[in-house]
């Protein structure tokens, strides 16, 4: 640590980052070839690389991979775009107004608790197994981390921008939309990603539980198949599809917000 | 703190949150109690209340409701303890000395985008409906939060407390134990009451898919008998309990921080 | 006791596209249980010189010893008093001055006996069992003087410790010192902003130049402060002396064709 770096640091965090990532994959390897660990519990690379064919070309589970990840990946994003268009500005007039806080807070806090995923039989119970209960589900899970944020980023706008737009005389609305919403913009992008996290992990449960398409559907099927390798697959694309996702939320972010860092 | 809006009187944001309350539940009882929606769909806020007293007299789904949450409770400890046990150390040392860091981090960063939920087949085909598997699902959820606050408070450390610690002598096993630690734990407590929240949400999930007892379960049967006021009153019990650790937790928090005078 | 040994030691460091010469070819010697004051503008490298000794830093080239010995890593044989403290908030007074005794694996009774000393020296009796963010801030500097006493270095090294005091704390923090090291003397490293400071506690006063660090000027103090029995008057009468004003404006007129620019 004190000694002055010959080699740029960060040369050789790569390096040793790589190192670790080959020794993992040579363990896959290893383990998975001398049968150490049978194939019904973890997949071999070879396995894995086929059932990612087979998902591809033919399809696995009613539909192929593209399929499967298509009808996924919408239904996040749609109950992703309802849950914060409804929270966002929900948030924004409970962090806003403590008048207002205080009328929706009894609904608020006895909702909040319920982990989202618990939402899911009851979900079941009026929707059916078919989407609707899935876009339901994802908007509780994404719909509460978005309120809290954009609440936050609008209870702790600094009063002194407040104060210094009304000494110029702006009316309220003008304050809400000129200081208050740029200034939770930050705030309420934090809480976008967790939202879309949530949103993924939601799908995947509840397409778990019970569905017609979908990579969580894929999981449950290959799962009563006994099909290790096919799980992978399927969890593999979930997380691909969960950064690509976030990272689309990140560029908005980069766009939207300019002016941070 | 911000006043943003011009502040309301304390009893008018009394009177208001009593309006929020009865608006909410005076509405639930009306809409069910009236013609407009089925009792089978909406069951009344009481009807729900009664059905989770219920459940605590005669056993519903093999057991009564208590036990069934004692059930949760037990897998959500051992979960959420071993990935404390095994996050909190290893974001320490992750923190101290970065060839650890270097390696780890990959590796680390990959499995973190996998929805712990997406482990679930993997642990039903390796523990069957054992606990192992919603354990080690628990355990997928809770672990990242415990490694990643461990290892931001140890990096926020005044690197002078490290420098002091080892001017006077203090090798590095005791530096991580009496100086990156107790520095850290203000993170610390903070991730592991996130940890514990995605613990115990990772915890119903898997209930709801993999198992034969537990509040995730009771859902389930609710939901199979189509008896939306078993599951809203499983939900509840799942709420509550959820709250009861953060409140739990965010005591820790505070003390934590009372003690040491808002340490980092 | 030891002494401190810098033998041609420079210090680059990469900074940007390119380096940055903290220090050049500095060679000083530090005889045992001489009180050595390093002055400078901000950026001379005093501080880095300071981390050199006691093993944080190491130089590019040339060598640092202690004793006879290459320094290489920090220890208890060199004792470092910061300039925020560093004191463990999460531990008592009584655990933060025991620390560096504790790592030597002293007895819970050793640790209790120097404990009790340091506090009573410092006039401290009664905070064992307080926190430091309890105590003021001279109450804190005073703990870590102490924690620092505690393991009974060879080499003190003191970087500004009075640097985040208030004017009146620091002058008595001043005095403290004096007393402190003519009852216990060790060679002691002491960077310091202040001339004032400088001349009142040290033997030996080193100028520092920047852009590159280098030695300056080396004034002799020693001989006047014997002479004129400066340890035991009070630091107001001491700070009246035309000595002491003959010397601390020869200083300060040192450091300020630094400052402006015309070295």
């Amino acid at each position: 640590m004190p000694a002055a770096p010959t080699v740029p640091r960060s040369r050789n965090r790569l390096l040793i980052g790589l190192a670790s990532i080959a020794a993992l994959a040579a363990a896959w390897f290893v383990l998975t070839g001398s049968g150490a660990v049978g194939s019904a519990r973890f997949p071999s690379p070879l396995e894995f690389w086929k059932a990612a064919d087979q998902i591809a070309t033919r399809g696995y589970a009613g539909g192929t991979l593209l399929l499967q990840a298509w009808h996924s990946t919408r239904l996040v994003v749609l109950g992703f775009l309802v849950a914060v268009a409804t929270g966002i500005p929900l948030g924004l007039l409970m962090g806003w107004s403590r008048r207002f806080e205080a009328l929706i807070n009894p609904a608020f806090l006895l909702v909040r608790p319920i982990p989202p995923l618990a939402w899911i039989p009851l979900a079941i119970v009026w929707l059916g197994l078919g989407d609707a209960a899935k876009v339901m589900v994802i908007w509780f899970a994404a719909f509460v981390p978005s309120v809290i944020n954009a609440y936050t980023g609008a209870r702790n706008i600094d009063p002194v921008f407040v104060a210094a737009a009304r000494v110029h005389g702006a009316s309220s609305a003008r304050v809400l939309w000129e200081i208050v919403i740029p200034g939770s913009l930050p705030m309420i992008f934090t809480g976008l990603r967790l939202s879309l996290q949530a949103s993924w992990t939601t799908l995947v449960a509840a397409e778990l539980v019970g569905a017609f398409y979908g990579l969580g559907r894929v999981l449950d099927i290959a799962y009563r198949d006994i099909y290790p390798a096919m799980i992978a697959v399927a969890m593999v694309t979930v997380g691909v599809l969960g950064a690509l996702t976030t990272q689309v939320l990140v560029q908005i972010e980069k766009w939207a917000v300019p002016w941070r860092r | 703190m911000a006043a943003v809006n011009r502040t309301a009187r304390p009893g008018e944001l009394l009177l208001l949150t009593a309006l929020g309350a009865a608006l909410f539940f005076g509405g639930w009882q009306a809409l069910a109690a009236s013609d407009l929606v089925s009792k089978q769909v909406l069951p009344s806020p009481l009807a729900v209340l009664e059905a989770g007293w219920t459940m605590t007299q005669k056993p519903f789904a093999g057991n009564l409701l208590q036990a069934h949450i004692l059930a949760s409770l037990q897998r959500f400890a051992m979960g959420f303890g071993l990935a404390a046990l095994i996050g909190v150390p290893l974001g320490l040392v992750m923190g101290r000395y970065r060839v650890i860091d270097d390696a780890v981090s990959p590796i680390f960063e990959g499995l973190r985008f996998i929805a712990p939920l997406a482990w679930v087949p993997f642990a039903a085909l390796w523990f069957g409906t054992g606990i192992g598997g919603p354990v080690m699902v628990i355990f997928a959820g809770a672990f990242p939060p415990c490694v990643i606050n461990a290892y931001r408070g140890a990096q926020l450390v005044e690197t002078r407390l490290v420098e002091a610690a080892q001017t006077l002598g203090a090798r590095n096993v005791r530096i991580i134990a009496e100086v990156l630690l107790p520095g850290a734990l203000p993170s610390i407590v903070a991730g592991l009451r996130v940890s514990a929240g995605l613990a115990w949400q990772s915890l119903i999930g898997a209930e709801l898919i993999v198992v034969s007892a537990g509040i995730g379960y009771v859902m389930v049967q609710g939901q199979s008998n189509l008896s939306p006021a078993i599951v809203m009153a499983g939900m509840l019990a799942v709420g509550a309990v959820g709250l009861a650790i953060d409140v739990l937790l965010r005591l820790a928090e505070r003390t934590v921080r009372k003690r040491w005078g808002h340490v980092a | 006791m030891k002494n401190i040994a810098f033998e041609d030691v420079t210090k680059v460091f990469p900074r940007g596209g390119g380096t940055f010469t903290a220090i050049e070819r500095i060679t000083l010697d530090v005889a045992e249980k001489e009180f050595v004051a390093i002055v400078g503008p901000s950026g001379c490298g005093k501080t880095t010189l300071m981390r050199m000794a006691a093993g944080l830093e190491f130089p590019s080239s040339g060598s640092v010893s202690v004793g006879g010995r290459a320094v290489t890593a920090p220890g208890p044989d060199r004792a470092v008093v910061f300039q925020q403290f560093a004191l463990f908030p999460w531990k008592t007074v009584r655990d933060n001055i025991a620390f560096g005794l504790k790592c030597k694996g002293a007895s819970r009774a050793e640790q209790d006996d120097a404990v009790r000393k340091y506090l009573e020296l410092m006039g401290m009796q009664g905070t064992e069992d307080s926190f430091p963010h309890q105590l003021s801030g001279g109450m804190q500097q005073r703990v870590a003087i102490a924690r620092s006493y505690a393991i009974d270095p060879d080499v003190l090294l003191m970087d500004e410790p009075f640097g985040a005091l208030d004017a009146q704390t620091r002058t008595v923090m001043q005095e403290e010192l004096i007393r402190l090291s003519r009852f216990n003397p060790r060679t002691v490293l002491f960077i310091t902003h202040s001339v004032d400071e400088a001349v009142y506690l040290a033997d030996r006063v080193v100028v520092l130049a920047r852009n590159p660090g280098r030695i300056r000027e080396i004034l002799d103090v020693a001989a006047t402060r014997r002479a004129e029995e400066w340890d035991a008057r009070a630091i107001e009468e001491v700070m009246d002396l035309p000595s002491f004003t003959g010397m601390r404006t020869h200083l300060w007129k040192l450091l300020r064709e630094q400052i402006a620019g015309t070295e």
